[in-house]
C-alpha cells in the first residue's frame, strides 16, 4: 500500500503540484545518513478517500543543505519544515517565517538530532535564565 | 499590520498546558494570531536512539498522558509489525477493550475542561467522578492509574482474573445512566451553552483536509473519515458501530461528536466483554531484541486523530530514527486560521473545543 | 494618627505584658496562616492530571483548607510545581514566583522536578528545580497518587505552625 518514488531535489515542486487534488501531506521525515554524507528526506502523502500512501524520497548534501519549500502548495508543511530546520539545520528557500520552533530562540549549541551532537556538561548546566528568586 | 499586541501567556488558569499566543487586536476583534510552542520539549526522538526497544516503553505512554493506553498499543503494534509476529485472539479482544477505555477517559477530561472554561465549574467535579470509576477497574487489572505499562509487544502483561467481566459491565451500566441523565442535560441541552458555542469558531471543510486535521475535529466539519473503518486493525471489522459526522464545523458540533463517541464506545465494550475467547495472553519475548534493516510505518485512530509512528532500523539493538507524527500539531496551525475575525472573549471556548495536549505537540 | 505595620509591631521592646501580647499575636497568625493555604493553579504535564484528580471530589482538599481558586499569582500563598520544567519555561516560572507576595512556599511534585527523573539524559530539561527556587517539601512518584498530595499539604501545615522554615523565622 506504500508506493515510493525516488526523485531529484529540483523536481520536488513539480511532483507536488500533481498530487494536490487527491492527497494531503501526512508528514516529512528526515534521516541523517552520516556515512554517505547526505540527508535523506521522505515526503509522505495520504489519499483523501482511502488509506493509500505515497512516499517521495530525495537526497541533499550534508555540507550545504538547501531545498525548495512547498508551504504555498500544501499549507500543512509550514510547521513541519520549521521543525526540520530546528532539529537538523536544513534551509527551505521561499518559506516566509523560518525560525526555531521547539527550542528557545537563543539556543547556542547547534542542531540536536544530528548524529555528531554530543551532550556534555556545558549543555547540562545551562539553565537559560539569569533571573534570581 | 498595526494594532494593539496582546499576549496570552504560557501559564493560564485553564487546564490546557503551556501554550502561548500573540494576538493583534483592534477594538474587540482579532486580526492576526501567532502561536508559540516548545515549552514542553523533552527530547523523546533523541532518547529513542540511546535506549533499547523494550526499555523505551515508559517514554511512550507519557507522550499523550491523558489516554496512555492508546499510545502503548501503537508502539507495540509497530514492533510486532517489524518482527512479523501474530498475537492470539484473546490478546486482541483484551487490547480492544483497553483501547476503548482510553477513549472514554479522554473524552471525560474534555468534558471537565470544556465545562469549566465556559463557567459551569460543577461539571469539572461531575466528570472527574465518572473517571474515578474507570480508573479503579484499570488499577485492578494492571496495577497503575495513569501510566500502566500494560500493553507490551507480544500481548498483554497480566491476564483477566475471574469476575472482572461482571465488574466491567456493571461500571458501563452506571456510566451510561449518568451520561444520559446528568451530562447531556448540563452541556448539550443547556441554552446558555448553545448560545455561547453555536456559530463560534467555524472550520470549513476544504481548510480542514488541506491543513492535515483528522479525528473528531475533522468529523465535525463534514469529512467522513475514521481509520478504524478504512483499514481495520485488531477486531474492529467484526464489531458493529457507527461513526458520527456533523456538518456545521463550529464548537457545538465538536462537542456533540465526542459525546456520541462515548456512547458508541460503551456499546463496543459491552459487546466485546461478552465474547472473550480462551487461550494464551502473552508471547514471551527477550529483553534485548534486534530488528533487521527496514522502514516500518504504523497508523492508528487515537482519541485525537490519526497518529503515526515511523521506524528506521539498521539491524542493531537500538533504533536509527523514530518519528512521531501527532494530530494536535496540525490543530494548532488550524487554530491560527480560525481566529481571524473572532472576538477575544471566544478565545478559550475555541481552544477547549479543539482539545490539544501539549505532550504530543512538543514531544 | 501614625500607622503601625506588622514590622514595627515586631520590633517593639518592652516589659512583661508587651512580650506576652507579641507572642500571642505571633501564635495566632501562624496558626491562621497554616489552616488556609491557597495554591496557584500551575500544571505543565502528566503530574498536572493527577493534580486535577486531587482537586476533585474523591480526595477532597477543601477539608484541609487548601482551595484551588487563586488564578493570579498576586493572591496565592504557595505553588505546587507539577510537570517537567524545561529550559525554555524556567524563565517564565521565575517571573511568576517573583510576583507572589511574602510569605510563599514551594512544593516540588514528581520525579521530574526533583532531579530530572526519566529525562536525565535529555538536552533540554532542567535537572531539578532546586537549581532556581527554594523548595520546602518534595513528593516522590511518577506520577504520585492523589493521597500523597494531601499528605504533603498536611506536612507543610505542620512546618508552618512550628516555625521550622529557615527563611521566615520570626516573620510576622
Amino acid at each position: 500500500m506504500i508506493n515510493y518514488k525516488e526523485i531529484k531535489s529540483e523536481e520536488l515542486r513539480k511532483e507536488a503540484e500533481e498530487l494536490k487534488d487527491k492527497y494531503f501531506l501526512f508528514s516529512i521525515i528526515v534521516v541523517d545518513r552520516i556515512n554517505e554524507g547526505k540527508f535523506e528526506l521522505n515526503y509522505l502523502f495520504e489519499n483523501k478517500e482511502n488509506a493509500d500512501l505515497i512516499n517521495l524520497k530525495t537526497f541533499i548534501l550534508r555540507n550545504d543543505p538547501k531545498i525548495d519549500s512547498i508551504s504555498d502548495i500544501f499549507p500543512a508543511a509550514d510547521y513541519e519544515e520549521r521543525e526540520a530546520y530546528d532539529m537538523f539545520g536544513i534551509i527551505f528557500t521561499g518559506h516566509k517565517n523560518l525560525k526555531r520552533i521547539l527550542l528557545p530562540e537563543d539556543w547556542p549549541f547547534g542542531y540536536p538530532l544530528r548524529k555528531d551532537f554530543v551532550i556534555n556538561d556545558e549543555i547540562r548546566n545551562w539553565t537559560g535564565t539569569d533571573l534570581r528568586w | 499590520m498595526n494594532g494593539f499586541e496582546i499576549n496570552v501567556g504560557p501559564a493560564h488558569p485553564s487546564t490546557h498546558g503551556v501554550l502561548k499566543f500573540k494576538l493583534t487586536i483592534e477594538g474587540d476583534t482579532i486580526k492576526k494570531a501567532e502561536a508559540e510552542i516548545g515549552f514542553l520539549h523533552r527530547g523523546k526522538e533523541k532518547a529513542a536512539e540511546d535506549v533499547t526497544y523494550m526499555s523505551y516503553l515508559p517514554f511512550v505512554d507519557k507522550i499523550e498522558y491523558v489516554s496512555a493506553l492508546n499510545m502503548e498499543l501503537l508502539y507495540s503494534s509497530l514492533i510486532e509489525k517489524a518482527l512479523n509476529i501474530q498475537i492470539s485472539e484473546r490478546a486482541k479482544y483484551i487490547r480492544t477493550i483497553m483501547a476503548e477505555f482510553g477513549r472514554i477517559m479522554n473524552h471525560l477530561v474534555f468534558l471537565a475542561a470544556f465545562g469549566e472554561d465556559l463557567g459551569l465549574i460543577s461539571e469539572f467535579f461531575w466528570a472527574l467522578r465518572e473517571r474515578e470509576l474507570l480508573m479503579d477497574i484499570i488499577e485492578e487489572i494492571s496495577g497503575g492509574r495513569l501510566a500502566p505499562v500494560y500493553i507490551r509487544p507480544g500481548g498483554v502483561f497480566f491476564d483477566f482474573k475471574e469476575g472482572i467481566e461482571n465488574k466491567i459491565i456493571e461500571a458501563m451500566e452506571k456510566l451510561e445512566y449518568k451520561i444520559k441523565e446528568v451530562h447531556e442535560y448540563a452541556i448539550i441541552k443547556n441554552s446558555i451553552f448553545k448560545a455561547r458555542t453555536k456559530g463560534v469558531g467555524i472550520l470549513k471543510k476544504e481548510d480542514a483536509i488541506n491543513l492535515g486535521v483528522t479525528g473528531p475535529n475533522a468529523r465535525a466539519s463534514g469529512i467522513n473519515r475514521d481509520y478504524r473503518k478504512l483499514n481495520p486493525y485488531l477486531i474492529y471489522d467484526k464489531l458493529d458501530f457507527k461513526v458520527p459526522v456533523f456538518d456545521e464545523g463550529d464548537a457545538y458540533a465538536r462537542c456533540l461528536v465526542r459525546m456520541e463517541e462515548i456512547k458508541e464506545s460503551i456499546k463496543i465494550i459491552k459487546e466485546a466483554t461478552k465474547n472473550i475467547p480462551k487461550g494464551d495472553y502473552l508471547i514471551k519475548m527477550p529483553w534485548i531484541i534486534k530488528i533487521p534493516p527496514a522502514y516500518t510505518i504504523e497508523i492508528q485512530e487515537t482519541p485525537r486523530g490519526e497518529i503515526g509512528m515511523i521506524l528506521v532500523s539498521d539491524g542493531s539493538e537500538r533504533a536509527y530514527r523514530l518519528k512521531i507524527r501527532s494530530a494536535s500539531f496540525f490543530a494548532i496551525k488550524a487554530m491560527e486560521k480560525i481566529l481571524e475575525g473572532e472576538k477575544i472573549a471566544n478565545f478559550y471556548p475555541i481552544l477547549a473545543s479543539l482539545d490539544p495536549v501539549m505532550g504530543e505537540i512538543d514531544r | 494618627m501614625k500607622e503601625i505595620t506588622f514590622e514595627d509591631f515586631s520590633k517593639l521592646e518592652g516589659g512583661f505584658l508587651l512580650t506576652k501580647a507579641k507572642e500571642l499575636a505571633h501564635w495566632l497568625i501562624k496558626k491562621g496562616r497554616s489552616k488556609s493555604l491557597w495554591p496557584l493553579t500551575f500544571a505543565t504535564s502528566c503530574c498536572g492530571i493527577e493534580m486535577m484528580s486531587f482537586g476533585a471530589s474523591k480526595t477532597d482538599p477543601d477539608r484541609a483548607g487548601i482551595l484551588f481558586i487563586a488564578d493570579s499569582p498576586r493572591y496565592a500563598d504557595a505553588i505546587f510545581v507539577s510537570g517537567t520544567i524545561t529550559k525554555k519555561m524556567a524563565n517564565r516560572l521565575l517571573v511568576l514566583y517573583n510576583q507572589m507576595p511574602n510569605p510563599k512556599y514551594v512544593i516540588a511534585v514528581g520525579a521530574c522536578t526533583i532531579s530530572g527523573g526519566l529525562y536525565h539524559h535529555s538536552y533540554s530539561v532542567l535537572l531539578g528545580i532546586d537549581k532556581i527556587l527554594p523548595v520546602d517539601v518534595y513528593i516522590h512518584g511518577c506520577p504520585p497518587r492523589p493521597e500523597q498530595f494531601l499528605e504533603a499539604g498536611l506536612k507543610l501545615q505542620e512546618l508552618i505552625k512550628n516555625d521550622k522554615i529557615e527563611r521566615y523565622k520570626g516573620y510576622i
